[in-house]
């Protein structure tokens, strides 16, 4: 008896101290680490077209075409089946892919998930935030540059 | 005191109304009662569960259609009616269509000769509390019906439960219900109110009214616990445990079936919260003008319901045979044990 | 009530007295098997010895019986190119470091060997996987139907002529219907609780024959979230492809602790030394996954019991969303970490490092008090007690039978802690306790699971000193791995880590490519989720979904 009382008391002081731990989504959008993995960012400029993201990617969300220059042609990625590992980001050897904390995107049928180079090169950024930055003590690890500023568009 | 319809026809100017009168009048008053009841208790019901639960749980529940969310009443009614109804192959019709009638109408019945203050009463016969429980108890015919002729097992299962559970419970309820019948000296719920008028104890300026919750609160406890079980509300949620037997004998329901169903259930739960504010709570009695009765009894049957909201965040659900053994071994016996007492105390002081 | 073992206090006690330093003596063994053993074979964890197939029953029961190999741990098979092989991998529950393997060949144009179920019980779903998958014929086995997969499909998808490109479309009505037939006896009802049902923790199909209200027989159907993962292991490269799936088998929030047994045996196989500092890394987010994990089985079982979204449920969920927190500012994922690399982890861990620490520390100093909270709410309850304790009891002989690990396991009674046991990673060098509890009972496996949540906190509160300490040039995340990983041909090995649930193991058998030729993975909750009948039968319906609640089951490792 004395527990389940204590059990009562217990759930009556939570509804009594009005604290709630949801938020009110859109309206109040939740803070997402740095480091989150959300929609793939693709910069044409910056990329060699050497395929090495289209080779690790465990699950052929990325599709490159070239042509017989081996000049790329097209950088399509099926977001519907990405998983967010970020192995591609990984191995660029140029800073060419960021996956930015965004993760607010539809499509009504599978093929508005197919976000082609230019598409991808216009994802918005999350909040403003620059992944870049926040990652930057990391990502030496991985690229072999590191010096100066990195622009993406 | 006389009941709404007598009343109303006396405003009318007949002193001794004719019974067409009666007929026509208590037709209009129920009317607009059940209308009120509707409304109030069994739309705002859900809405409030959810705030409550939301509640107990720390999370910020419905707000987007109108303040506090108000307006999903609305919008939840609109959804559910405008559902696709769905009949199973199995179904064993009429039965499947009758069952969900059954449910809200018992409970409606009930509420026919509560006295809900402000004069609000539709009938006040002699045998006031016997017929109240007699005419809740025709629910558990359809959560049998509903459960058997829905052709599933889950369904089976929980009327089963349901009915051992109400069978279990109805008694310790009736029992200790006769230990305010001893108290009052009668079956008409006006005059078990009326008995509750007056001041128990004085303890300077706060008076401590003489109702039988005050005065016995051991049976309130007992009526609680065995009402919540007959209601089928946590920790007795057995007769639906979704996380068992799926929804029990609703399994099956659908759309305008399953909102009866969803009304009756609600509508019971205020049934028994008003049986409890009768017998133990004084009624709508209340300080204030006597007006405001009808107020004062729906805080006391809100304040009910809020007591089985809070027993669903925080108390599991026992299993069947748990169940049955504290309503049989353990109310039953405290139900009886409380009735003899309460009867050798009034013969005594008596 | 319950009992707590100081890790370092096992190392000097030895079970098996044959063995003094704790060293299988595999001669003996040999000897001891006799003429069942056709060779002998070296795998990388432990030594294997090759039975013919008319005599594994033989073999096994021997080991089990005479050396102590009580514990069977995972069977794999597999088709080579001119055989099937079965693998059975054994270990002691006492120790197990303490490791064989018994191989069985069989030809591929009959491929039957002698069934192992009647020596260990948990051998049934494993044989039957190998016969659903790969297709070897187990004689003497009680029940070989498939598992995974629809009774109607055709071919076995692991074997070599299958043809993996074309679709197979399985009908409804090939299925068994539910509807026909209910009456198994006059006065008995069949209740398929699931797939579909609200407390089934995902797609999983109990067959239940009921009595009233208690269940006669209840018997699992698995395979609804088939995904064939081994299959998708093989086709990904070790050095990155393979790691990011470990984190969708148990996705229950347990992710570092699974890739952690893809790491441990890709490390073992291709020989690479993780670095101090990245072992320190991983054992701190692993255990914070951990504490994730078990707190939404606390959750979750209460949800079985109390019925609805019950404010324990959502205070479980609150907990585990602050852990969560902390792990997406680690991993940058919330679930899917994909954290861990081989010789090491993907990143340091975040600046301001202090910011980080101090979030670790305020979830750790806030830990007690929560937990104190739960106690509140569940274990002192009454009612709550009446619901759970005694109810969906297993003995630790039952238990051993069956290969149950993890807080199962340790809940009855059986002291058996990877972490502990086989270590790995940095847990040999930190102070903390194995939990075991003798109920062996519902109660127990929650409270097991509570008191762990707590050993969890400790082992985090020592990384994060010793990550504070850490001086700032020495902080190697990586170990040096080439881009390509060509492990040894014909290199076998099995290895496993405490997942949340119990024994994650995982075999891979290299074929000199930079992918492996098989991956088997050991699904702890495939193992305890064996055990269920066990403990229900003769129970109310209640109990069987509170039972199955407190196995802590993830249908996505158990049906992989």
């Amino acid at each position: 008896m004395i527990g389940l009382l204590k059990s009562m008391a217990t759930t009556m002081k939570h509804a009594l101290d009005g604290k709630t731990f949801t938020v009110e989504y859109p309206e109040e959008a939740p803070d997402v680490s740095p480091r989150f993995r959300g929609i793939h960012k693709f910069s044409q400029e910056r990329c060699i077209w050497c395929r090495q993201c289209e080779k690790v990617c465990p699950n052929d969300t990325i599709q490159i075409v070239t042509d017989d220059k081996r000049q790329g042609e097209q950088y399509n990625l099926h977001v519907a089946q990405c998983i967010y590992c970020r192995l591609c980001e990984e191995v660029c050897p140029v800073d060419a892919i960021l996956l930015t904390e965004n993760f607010e995107f539809t499509g009504d049928t599978k093929h508005d998930l197919v976000y082609n180079k230019e598409q991808l090169g216009n994802v918005p950024w999350y909040k403003d935030i620059d992944p870049l930055a926040s990652r930057e003590p990391d990502r030496s690890a991985w690229v072999g540059e590191g010096e100066g500023e990195v622009d993406y568009q | 005191m006389a009941t709404t319809p007598v009343a109303v026809a006396e405003w009318l100017g007949y002193a001794t109304p004719p019974l067409w009168l009666q007929v026509v009048l208590a037709a209009v008053v129920s009317g607009v009662v059940v209308t009120v009841m509707l409304t109030t208790s069994a739309l705002a019901g859900p809405w409030a569960k959810r705030k409550i639960t939301a509640m107990f749980t720390d999370r910020i529940a419905i707000n987007r259609n109108g303040p506090a969310g108000i307006f999903t009443i609305a919008a939840d009614s609109v959804r559910l009616m405008s559902k696709e109804l769905i009949v199973p192959d199995g179904a064993d019709r009429p039965a499947f269509d009758v069952a969900p009638a059954i449910l809200p109408l018992s409970a409606l019945l009930g509420f026919a000769v509560i006295p809900m203050g402000s004069g609000l009463q539709l009938a006040d016969p002699e045998i006031g509390l016997a017929y109240v429980f007699a005419v809740s108890s025709i629910a558990s015919v359809g959560m049998v019906v509903g459960g058997y002729a829905s052709g599933n097992k889950y369904s089976l299962l929980g009327s089963m439960r349901s009915v051992a559970e109400s069978i279990a419970y109805e008694i310790p309820l009736v029992i200790t219900a006769a230990s305010v019948v001893l108290l009052a000296g009668s079956l008409r719920l006006s005059d078990i109110v009326a008995a509750q008028q007056g001041t128990l104890v004085s303890l300077g300026p706060i008076a401590i009214p003489a109702w039988y919750g005050f005065l016995n609160p051991f049976a309130l406890a007992l009526f609680l616990v065995a009402s919540l079980a007959e209601v089928g509300r946590n920790p007795f949620d057995i007769g639906e445990a979704p996380t068992e037997i799926v929804g029990g004998y609703i399994t099956e329901y659908s759309s305008i079936y399953f909102v009866l169903f969803f009304l009756g259930e609600f509508l019971h739960i205020f049934l028994s919260a008003a049986v409890l504010t009768t017998l133990f709570l004084g009624g709508p009695a209340g300080p204030g003008p006597a007006w405001l009765g009808i107020v004062w009894f729906g805080v006391k049957i809100w304040a009910v319901f809020l007591f089985t909201q809070w027993c669903r965040a925080a108390v599991p659900r026992v299993r069947i045979d748990q169940m049955l053994e504290i309503g049989w071994k353990g109310l039953l016996v405290l139900s009886f044990a409380n009735l003899v007492l309460t009867a050798i105390i009034v013969g005594v002081i008596a | 009530m319950s009992q707590t073992e100081e890790p370092d206090e096992e190392a000097v006690e030895e079970p098996d007295p044959a063995d003094p330093a704790g060293v299988v003596d595999y001669d003996a063994l040999e000897a001891l098997l006799g003429d069942a053993v056709v060779r002998r074979e070296r795998h990388l964890n432990a030594e294997a010895f090759v039975v013919r197939a008319d005599r594994v029953q033989d073999a096994l029961s021997t080991l089990r019986t005479e050396a102590g190999f009580d514990h069977l741990s995972n069977v794999t098979a597999q088709e080579y190119h001119d055989r099937f092989e079965s693998i059975y991998h054994l270990k002691k529950y006492d120790d197990p470091t303490q490791e064989v393997s018994v191989v069985v060949p069989t030809s591929r144009d009959n491929p039957v060997s002698e069934s192992a179920e009647p020596v260990f019980r948990t051998a049934d779903w494993h044989e039957r996987e190998a016969y659903d998958l790969v297709g070897i014929d187990y004689d003497d086995h009680p029940d070989l139907r498939r598992i995974l997969l629809p009774e109607t499909w055709q071919g076995h998808p692991l074997g070599r002529d299958y043809n993996q490109d074309k679709p197979q479309i399985v009908e409804f009505e090939e299925n068994v219907n539910p509807l026909a037939d209910d009456h198994r006896e006059s006065d008995t009802m069949l209740v398929n609780i699931g797939p579909h049902h609200p407390a089934t923790h995902g797609v999983l199909h109990l067959e239940t024959v009921l009595d009233g209200e208690t269940v006669l027989d209840v018997e699992p159907d698995i395979g609804y979230l088939h995904r064939c993962e081994e299959q998708m292991a093989q086709s990904g490269t070790y050095r990155h492809q393979i790691m990011p799936y470990p984190d969708r088998w148990d996705y229950g929030s347990a992710g570092i602790l699974n890739e952690w047994a893809y790491a441990r045996v890709a490390e073992d196989l291709n020989d690479i030394e993780v670095p101090e500092y990245a072992q320190v890394v991983r054992t701190m987010s692993a255990e914070l996954c951990r504490i994730a994990a078990h707190l939404l089985a606390l959750g979750t079982f209460c949800l079985d019991i109390y019925g609805d979204f019950t404010a324990i449920f959502m205070y479980a969920m609150r907990d585990r969303e602050v852990v969560q927190n902390i792990l997406e500012d680690l991993t940058g994922q919330r679930m899917m970490f994909n954290y861990l690399r081989l010789g090491g982890v993907v990143w340091d861990l975040p600046e301001p490092r202090e910011e980080f620490f101090a979030t670790v520390r305020e979830f750790l100093d806030d830990l007690p008090n929560r937990v104190d909270e739960y106690h509140d709410l569940i274990t002192e309850n009454e009612l709550f007690q009446l619901r759970t304790v005694g109810t969906g009891e297993i003995d630790a002989e039952t238990a051993k039978q069956y290969g149950v690990t993890g807080p199962v396991a340790r809940a009855s009674g059986i002291d058996y802690d990877l972490r502990r046991d086989d270590p790995y990673g940095y847990y040999e060098n930190l102070d903390w306790d194995v939990i075991t509890d003798d109920g062996g009972d519902n109660y127990s496996r929650l409270l097991v699971r509570m008191r762990e949540v707590e050993q969890s906190a400790r082992i985090i509160q020592q990384c994060v000193d010793l990550l504070e300490e850490w001086p700032e040039d020495e902080r190697e995340i990586q170990a040096n791995v080439p881009r390509t990983l060509n492990p040894e041909p014909d290199a076998e090995v099995y290895r496993a880590v405490e997942g949340a649930k119990g024994e994650l193991g995982i075999y891979i058998r290299s074929d000199g490519t930079d992918k492996p030729a098989r991956f088997k993975i050991r699904s702890p909750c495939f193992s305890n989720l064996q055990a269920l009948p066990e403990m229900s039968r003769g129970e109310y319906i209640p109990d069987l979904v509170a039972t199955l609640g407190s196995l802590d089951i993830i249908l996505g490792e158990v049906d992989r």
